[in-house]
């Protein structure tokens, strides 16, 4: 394949955190129109990960490219390509929802006229709570509010840090029926999860991260399959049938993570 | 090729959205200046005993000193760790532009710290000023708020929790308005006079004042300015070497 055509470029990334090495030689590729999903216990370097294709930390060592543009080298232009969901919801709480989405409008360079700003109020059903303020919004609002920012300047590639975590099912569901779309409409996702459920349900890929290193890469049936035999996912099976999350706990351990 | 915004419609946008925020926050900012104002009402006889400028110079301080320590350090540590910066900081623009947007807001309120002080001056006290007087006495509180915009950078830059943070900017706001006052009055006696004269406190109040009546600028005020400068300088530096953008 032309390497030409990854959206994202993960080479031989490595983070330390003084002494503890966090990310250990990582390197994955994302493709247009994929969903990939990045998988651990607590700890185990997603989020490093995560923040340094963000910008948001530099490696000791190691590329990153997005769509073409060194996140190093090219910080502003890398950052321009990609939108971003952060573990935590993260606006203003003064400013309501209309503000937020002009905010970032303007941020993003992306015009913002009426009739766009309702229809995308209208889109993420906060169409009513326009006038709220972000404090006062539920948790699944923030997070629809949180989502439609990251793709107000239409990315290439949507970075998203435990979307779902302490949504309910149904606003679980219609985040991953938003994923969908976002890849139908030949976005990238990056997504980092704790849920199998979910990766299995919309990821194409997943990459499994444990102690910084990255331990198995495929698509979700593809790992359970080559897995099936590994007497730790045996040991790991519940039920008789192997599962992504026995394959998940036979890679990574039984071990509590703090 | 991909386009990244412009820096100043991002910086626009920010600078937007700092000033409704802090509009919301209006209460706390009128907190803020109710200090200075009450002591400009209630202590009519300092202005009597050492003149208009000396009383003005006290409140415009006390005010640049709220404004430096309780909102703009409580203001940075509360955004930090609700995560805010860290949302701005991976959107596609310098990330010298969050903090310039907030400067430029604390700017615009030691602009209506030092006018509020002004007026109530004129109508409570009767003190008025030359026209060089006020426009001196505005880029003397500039210089003066960056003393303590430096020292609201420093106690961010070096305390993480922002209720440390709140505690810890409340006390040095306390410290300075007591040890301030009190030691350059004489009351805490010569030496502590002579320290708090030549203390952030000392000789920002001395370039106010002096910039009050321009023709009493002498060589001991330009060594106060000099020395207010280095205050500014040395405290942001090490509060913006210091300081960490998330709290993790």
């Amino acid at each position: 394949m032309n390497t030409d055509n990854y959206i994202l470029q993960v080479h031989g990334l490595n983070i330390f955190y003084g002494n503890f090495h966090a990310v250990r030689n990582v390197s994955f590729e994302v493709l247009p129109g994929e969903i990939f999903g990045l998988l651990g216990p607590n700890g185990a370097g997603k989020t490093s990960t995560l923040s340094a294709v963000e910008g948001l930390l530099k490696p000791q060592s190691g590329s990153i490219v997005v769509a073409g543009n060194d996140v190093n080298k090219k910080p502003l232009y890398a950052k321009a390509t990609i939108g971003v969901q952060l573990q935590a919801t993260s606006f203003q709480s003064e400013l309501t929802v209309s503000e937020i989405l002009q905010l970032y409008a303007g941020i993003y360079g992306v015009a913002m006229s009426p009739g766009k700003l309702t229809a995308i109020l209208k889109n993420i059903k906060l169409d009513e709570a326009a006038g709220k303020k972000f404090g006062q919004l539920s948790g699944g609002q923030q997070q629809r509010l949180s989502l439609a920012i990251a793709v107000l300047h239409e990315p290439r590639l949507v970075l998203l840090d435990e979307p779902t975590s302490g949504l309910d099912p149904q606003s679980r569901r219609q985040l991953w029926e938003r994923m969908e779309s976002m890849r139908e409409k030949g976005h990238s996702v990056l997504l980092t999860t704790h849920s199998m459920e979910e990766a299995e349900a919309v990821c194409d890929r997943i990459a499994i991260i444990d102690h910084g290193r990255l331990i198995a890469i495929d698509k979700p049936q593809s790992l359970v399959d080559s897995n099936r035999s590994n007497p730790e996912v045996i040991a790991a099976s519940r039920r008789g049938k192997v599962t992504l999350e026995d394959v998940f706990i036979g890679l990574t351990g039984k071990a509590i993570r703090s | 090729m991909q386009t990244i915004p412009k820096t100043s419609t991002a910086l626009g946008s920010l600078l937007r959205a700092d000033l409704v925020t802090q509009w919301r926050n209006r209460r706390s900012f009128i907190l803020l200046l109710l200090v200075p104002v009450i002591i400009l009402i209630s202590w009519k006889g300092i202005v009597e005993k050492f003149g208009g400028p000396f009383a003005l110079s006290t409140c415009i301080t006390i005010g640049l000193v709220a404004i430096g320590l309780m909102g703009y350090s409580n203001s940075v540590a509360r955004d930090r760790d609700k995560g805010i910066f860290q949302r701005l900081r991976v959107a596609p623009m310098p990330t010298w532009c969050i903090m310039v947007s907030r400067l430029l807001i604390q700017l615009i309120m030691i602009f209506l710290l030092t006018t509020v002080i002004f007026i109530a001056g004129k109508d409570i006290d009767h003190i008025t000023l030359s026209p060089s007087g006020y426009i001196i006495s505005f880029l003397t509180a500039i210089v003066g708020g960056a003393v303590y915009l430096g020292l609201g950078q420093l106690i961010v830059g070096l305390i993480q929790n922002p209720e440390t943070v709140n505690s810890t900017s409340r006390l040095t706001y306390f410290l300075f308005i007591m040890v301030g006052m009190f030691g350059e009055l004489g009351v805490l006696g010569d030496q502590i006079k002579q320290i708090v004269l030549w203390s952030p406190y000392g000789t920002v109040k001395r370039i106010i004042a002096a910039g009050m009546q321009p023709g009493s600028w002498s060589q001991e005020t330009t060594t106060a300015l000099l020395v207010t400068i280095a205050y500014a300088v040395v405290f942001s530096l090490i509060g913006i070497r210091k300081f960490k953008w998330n709290n993790k």
